[in-house]
């Protein structure tokens, strides 16, 4: 059986595919853009997921008590790595904010059908 | 001494420290970007020569020294591995961005914004830099988000112009969907496997070669055909390579579709997957992609009217052939024909980095002095720029593939190679080259035609502007006089590492 964390992050990932290519609002693309990346970053998090014996497993900070009581830890890499690409993912957020405001200023739209200028 | 480190750290250090040295002036900031770029192609050649006068991988490790983990049992640290493609690759992004560095000192001088500028700049290349020596995945990923996030701002960087904020938007929605693509790769790689390290995910997947380690390949062949601009998604590098400032488009056209594209499919290609999976079917995908872009690109090039524009649909066609090389080399696969074809690719990857950006620089000089690119109004160019003209000639005849240049001796060996694999490939690829001998061809005449009133009162660049274009002529002419000595030396050792994977995962997990 496949684990619904799973199920929900392919969701979600072609939720925001289906909006990049269907929907026509620059703003909107970009909420599409984040959408596809939440949904890796949910697959990436639900992997360092572990249930062990129905016991709930704890954040990765090491302190000693863990391994006296012998509770799991979730996967600390998953982790690291999605703190990675979340803040990777602001960048690109903003730098199309900051390119979406000024294809305002030059072409007093938002939809991307308007952006046609170049060609040949 | 291992100056691996100081790859990233001096550019890096250099780039952040650049708004800073603008506050002493416009000329220290200046003497501060050349410094850098100097430095960093100084340490550039160290890490080649040592490659290549060793044929030893060198392997750094973040952290640790062993890369093994305590008691864990598998490679857990970050670590950067570069074997003879990478360090080749290397140095020639150094060169080229000094280069580039150089060029946008006069081409540059009216813009505002320029600690930005150079600051971007020179993220960029460390980007490009950090690509080729990593040896994890997820690494890969950041250095490969640091190159795509520097070039969209750079694409962008005349931001009062409705040009550069189309092109920019456009490369940024695409360039992003790519890198989710690969980062979805990547996840499912760690999920299956449980580890990022490149090679020891080698051995992992040559154990147990599962559906998601193939589907992962597809997502990562995906992703990276986007960001080469294969044919099916070349048209955002049609639009934001013309629109970028042209020292940055010699950049954009000459190494970043090569390293954030073409390098990494095939350091994922043969180092992490190899043998253990079926590698024909891979080498024939990549093949049908490479027929394409080397047709629809070339073709593309005739028909344009704006001088950049013609250059950037020359570079699809461009990256055709490589990819058509790589793909014989997958599909070929430890016979002589296979090797050819890939030293053929890495060649060509090499040459087209210097003539692209040559040819780049050219349009830069033109578009600086005249204020036009449409080749329309530039009749007549060759009596007031003959230096310019000049340049653009070799360019010209080396992207062609004349013989005393160096685009003769890569293309030979794609020509030789397809037309022992299949001969189809190689009259495939013969075409390809009389598109572009025509598109070329085009411009040439247009040169050197009679003269038109635009061109009138122009007149030469500067000496900033002159001498990287220099420079690149020299290389290439240079490189053009020893073909076959070149590929001796180098790119048939390249290749043999290239394919060498065994020795490749053996660097790391045999106990660094």
């Amino acid at each position: 059986m496949i684990p619904f964390q799973f199920i929900t992050a392919f969701l979600l990932i072609f939720m925001g595919l289906y909006a990049f290519l269907y929907k026509r609002n620059l703003i909107k693309l970009i909420l599409a853009l984040d959408i596809i990346d939440s949904g890796i970053h949910l697959l990436l998090i639900s992997l360092g997921y572990r249930l062990e014996d129905g016991t709930l497993p704890t954040a990765p900070i090491y302190t000693g008590y863990e391994t006296l009581k012998g509770t799991p830890m979730v996967g600390p890499i998953p982790q690291a790595l999605v703190l990675t690409s979340i803040v990777i993912g602001v960048c690109i957020l903003a730098l199309a904010m900051a390119l979406t405001v000024n294809a305002y200023r030059h072409y007093g739209s938002l939809d991307i059908n308007k952006l046609r200028r170049l060609r040949g | 001494m291992n100056v691996l480190p100081f790859l990233i750290i001096v550019p890096l250090m250099g780039a952040f420290s650049m708004p800073l040295s603008s506050l002493l002036g416009e000329k220290a900031r200046s003497a501060w970007a050349v410094l850098v770029s100097a430095l960093t192609l100084a340490v550039a050649s160290k890490v080649f020569y040592d490659v290549w006068s060793t044929k030893q991988l060198l392997v750094y490790t973040l952290g640790d020294t062993t890369p093994l983990g305590k008691g864990v049992g598998f490679p857990i640290r970050i670590l950067w591995e570069v074997d003879l493609f990478g360090a080749l690759l290397a140095l020639i992004v150094a060169f080229v961005a000094f280069m580039a560095i150089i060029y946008s000192l006069e081409y540059m001088k009216h813009d505002t914004g320029l600690e930005k500028y150079y600051t971007l700049i020179t993220v960029l290349e460390l980007g490009m830099l950090g690509i080729v020596i990593t040896g994890d995945l997820f690494n890969f990923y950041v250095f490969l988000e640091i190159m795509s996030i520097a070039s969209y701002a750079l694409v962008a960087f005349r931001n009062d112009t409705w040009e550069g904020i189309e092109a920019g938007i456009k490369y940024m929605f695409v360039g992003s969907l790519a890198s989710s693509f690969i980062l979805l790769g990547i996840a499912l790689l760690y999920g299956q496997y449980g580890t990022l390290t490149m090679s020891y995910l080698a051995v992992k997947i040559g154990q147990n070669p599962t559906f998601v380690g193939k589907a992962a390949l597809g997502f990562f062949i995906g992703g990276l055909l986007f960001k080469s601009g294969a044919v099916p998604v070349h048209m955002w590098l049609a639009d934001a390579h013309p629109a970028a400032p042209s020292s940055i488009s010699a950049m954009l056209s000459g190494l970043v579709i090569k390293v954030g594209g073409i390098y990494a499919l095939t350091r994922i290609a043969f180092s992490i997957y190899g043998t253990s999976i079926n590698i024909k079917t891979v080498g024939w995908i990549i093949i049908l992609f490479g027929c394409a872009t080397l047709i629809v690109g070339n073709a593309m090039a005739v028909i344009q009217t704006d001088m950049k524009r013609l250059f950037a649909f020359s570079s699809v066609g461009q990256i055709g052939y490589i990819l058509l090389g790589i793909g014989i080399g997958l599909a070929a696969y430890g016979t002589k024909v296979g090797d050819i074809a890939l030293a053929g690719a890495v060649y060509h990857i090499v040459n087209h980095a210097l003539m692209k950006a040559l040819l780049f620089l050219v349009a830069g000089a033109v578009l600086h002095q005249i204020g036009t690119k449409n080749l329309n109004e530039l009749s007549g160019l060759a009596k007031r720029m003959p230096f310019t003209s000049f340049a653009f000639l070799i360019g010209a005849a080396a992207i062609i593939g004349l013989p005393p240049l160096n685009g003769f001796a890569s293309k030979w060996l794609i020509y030789e190679s397809s037309a022992l694999f299949n001969p189809f490939l190689a009259a495939v690829a013969v075409i390809g080259t009389a598109f572009c001998t025509a598109a070329y061809i085009r411009v040439l005449f247009t040169f050197f035609g009679r003269p038109s009133e635009v061109v009138d009162n122009a007149e030469e660049p500067g000496k900033a502007m002159m001498l990287p274009m220099l420079v690149l002529i020299v290389a290439i002419i240079l490189m053009g006089l020893f073909p076959w000595q070149i590929n001796d030396k180098i790119m048939l050792p390249t290749v043999d590492m290239l394919k060498d994977q065994l020795h490749y995962v053996a660097a790391v997990i045999g106990g660094a």
